[in-house]
């Protein structure tokens, strides 16, 4: 391709051709001002409060000295000027010194004005991919690309802030490498999105309803009891004071989570393209997240008592580049807020295509609300409700062809759903209890995320034979499992291809030349082991 | 009383454990000698401001009480530490790892091949003077707690070897 300028700003427009080791691009320059805007306030308000007071109360001018000397105009102006030139001149190297490629094999981008740093990641070990929108950078149209590895930590590569179309577009240009698609023989600079398919839009009203019956609503509740039992056993209203002042600090957090579930899950929508499961939503901040097939490692759907009433349940998903998710309350690890059981069928059928059994709905309908031994369950022997008075004849599991899936829970319902080829090890557990009662626990793990899959409490000889069968399949799983490009035409096969590019996910079959991965020189390196380690590489000080 | 090599209830059954070196036991005893003597210390301050009368109105059963516990739970704890480690066991299969633990609350955890991130072999100063050495497994799971304590080096070393290449051969994906 034609060299544009080094560190040319992205048009819109431009066509996206893997960059050359020579080509780098610039964020958008309002970025530094966006992000640190909170810096600006907070010195604004240092600096401003007092002089402002100051002039409220009509002292006029600051004064400082014993001698009560006014402080000249002049001095304040410059250091206001000072402090605006030194913001400004922070904000320039920044944005200067961040540069970022995206090349046919990998993203790279160097930040940092003294220590420097040089990152870069495969983009065939993409995880997942989120454009994110905080409330300032929408007003300028602005978003943030994140790009997640298998690591666990904070995201690999986040660019931020690009313009929104430019984010979008480089979205689609990583997906397109990562896939393996072939591109356009015609325009091979052309990328275009993925077609995509909407699967389900959440109501405001499912929004709101889902928020005020959450966990939040029985904490509530439990609380109000308790300080009217308090407020009935002590007279004095002084006491209550005491206790109603202590509970202002509780409403506001309660306040927050009521204001973050809300606003976490408002105007939610998913859809299903070529790419993978997409997934948007957010109030203020709107954030849309990207997570190519297979990319999914386990799947939880949890249902709490006031839901029951609706019939509605949450599902999360456990992502390598996700993690725990704590920075966005868990917003990012949830799959579905709060939706019906046939919609959370939809997105099961999104993440596992391929359920593994005749009947589907049926075991997933067990799983969701079902108890005994209906649909292939197995559950926890009579002689073990001891453990489990209430939940004995729910706790279970049962496995498909593709998946394992565990039950638990009466009060708050719990289920678990994790494909074969996703299971990286397995635990037997046997307590003094449970070695007493010949029962044992089967512990699945997974990539870390909100979703932990156990089977509790099964009979010792079930738990020992799943156990084993468990890693039989775990292990034929991964021999068949899917490729990392997800679009790449089969090799071994070599003429069932599919060109989303042109014709979507239904094409026609048709032989198209390797990907460019396969035909270049071996991408890898001469250590496999590489391959599942994070793609990272910090250079600190150059 | 049952043996620590015997069959429990949750091993799988026609696996062969490998056990971890017998000089654990002499790692694990000196550990908890340390840690007894100086809870011992701790807990044995009262009995001292009692007897030398700079806390006299201190409960004497109290002040005795602390002492004696410590002593039996820490006499109780060593008595454990050999079949704790003979408890330790390891198995290789064609396709996973083995590893098992516990005698109250056992574990058997089996560790793929082919979901190995890496391994790591560590060596503390006391291993080191035992020809000692400890190695875990990651997978990306990090509720994957496989490590194998007490292995003697030069099977440490083995060990790490054949799961480093038994991993790549059998390399999946995440």
């Amino acid at each position: 391709m034609t060299a544009p300028p080094p560190a040319g700003n992205l048009p819109a427009d431009e066509h996206f051709g893997p960059d050359d080791a020579e080509t780098w691009h610039r964020v958008h320059p309002v970025s530094p001002m966006v992000k640190g805007w909170i810096g600006i306030i907070a010195v604004i308000l240092v600096f401003g409060r007092g002089i402002f007071e100051d002039l409220i109360a009509g002292r006029g001018m600051p004064q400082y000295g014993p001698g009560g000397d006014t402080v000249p105009l002049w001095i304040i102006a410059g250091g206001l000027i000072l402090v605006i030139l030194l913001f400004a001149l922070g904000f320039f190297l920044s944005w200067y010194f961040t540069r970022y490629q995206v090349t046919d094999q990998h993203v790279r981008v160097n930040s940092g004005i003294v220590f420097r740093q040089h990152r870069q990641a495969r983009l065939d070990r993409v995880q997942a991919i989120d454009v994110v929108q905080p409330l300032l950078a929408r007003l300028f149209s602005l978003a943030e690309l994140k790009f997640e590895v298998a690591d666990s930590g904070s995201s690999a590569v986040r660019l931020s802030y690009l313009r929104l179309s430019t984010a979008q577009q480089l979205r689609a240009t990583i997906l397109a490498r990562a896939s393996g698609a072939e591109p356009d023989p015609e325009h091979p600079d052309q990328v275009s999105e993925a077609p995509e398919q909407p699967v389900l839009a959440l109501s405001g009203g499912r929004i709101v309803g889902a928020t005020l019956l959450s966990g939040t609503t029985i904490f509530v509740a439990l609380a109000v009891i308790a300080v009217a039992v308090v407020a009935g056993a002590v007279d004095e209203p002084f006491a209550l004071g005491a206790v109603l002042a202590g509970a202002v600090p509780i409403l506001f957090a309660v306040a927050a989570a009521y204001w973050t579930t809300f606003s976490n899950s408002y105007n939610f929508r998913a859809a299903t393209s070529p790419d993978g499961i997409r997934l948007r939503y957010g109030l203020l901040d709107t954030r849309a997240q990207t997570v190519p097939p297979g990319r999914v490692q386990a799947v939880g759907i949890v249902q709490s008592p006031l839901w029951r009433l609706k019939g509605w349940y949450k599902m999360q998903v456990n992502v390598a580049g996700y993690g725990v998710d704590t920075q966005a309350s868990g917003s990012r690890t949830t799959l579905l807020p709060a939706g019906t059981s046939s919609e959370v069928m939809q997105m099961l059928a999104l993440v596992l295509p391929d359920p593994g059994t005749e009947d589907p709905f049926d075991v997933f309908g067990a799983a969701l609300g079902g108890r005994d031994q209906h649909f292939g369950f197995t559950t926890t022997p009579r002689r073990g409700r001891i453990l489990d008075l209430l939940s004995w004849r729910r706790n279970g599991f049962t496995a498909t062809a593709t998946a394992l899936i565990c039950r638990s829970g009466w009060l708050w319902r719990a289920a678990q759903v994790v494909p074969h080829e996703r299971t990286q090890s397995l635990a037997l557990h046997q307590g003094p209890l449970t070695r007493r009662l010949r029962l044992a626990d089967v512990v699945l793990h997974s990539t870390p995320g909100p979703v932990t899959a156990r089977v509790v409490h099964a009979d010792l000889d079930v738990a020992r034979q799943l156990f084993e069968e468990q890693a039989d399949r775990a292990a034929q799983a991964r021999r068949v499992s899917a490729p990392e490009h997800w679009l790449a035409p089969r090799r071994d096969d070599g003429e069932s291809t599919e060109s989303r590019r042109e014709s979507g996910p239904e094409s026609s079959p048709e032989a198209v030349p390797e990907t460019p991965q396969a035909a270049g020189p071996a991408p890898e390196g001469p250590n496999e082991r590489d391959k599942d380690l994070p793609p990272r590489e910090d250079h600190n000080g150059q | 009383m049952r043996s620590g090599t015997a069959r429990e209830p949750v091993d799988p059954v026609d696996v062969q454990w490998s056990r971890v070196s017998e000089k654990l036991i002499t790692l694990r005893v000196v550990g908890a000698l340390i840690g007894f003597v100086i809870a011992l210390l701790v807990f044995s301050v009262p009995v001292v401001l009692m007897l030398s009368d700079v806390w006299p109105g201190f409960p004497a059963w109290l002040a005795w009480a602390l002492p004696a516990v410590v002593v039996v739970v820490s006499v109780w704890s060593l008595l454990l530490i050999p079949r704790q480690v003979r408890a330790i066991g390891y198995a290789e299969r064609h396709e996973d790892l083995l590893i098992r633990q516990g005698l109250f609350f056992q574990r058997v955890m089996v560790v793929p091949y082919g979901r190995m991130q890496y391994v790591d072999i560590s060596v503390g100063p006391i291993e080191r003077a035992l020809g000692l050495a400890s190695l875990k497994l990651h997978t990306a799971s990090p509720s994957t707690n496989a490590t194998l304590v007490g292995l003697p080096s030069a099977e440490a070393a083995r060990l790490r070897e054949q799961l480093s290449s038994l991993g790549e051969a059998k390399l999946a994906g995440l």
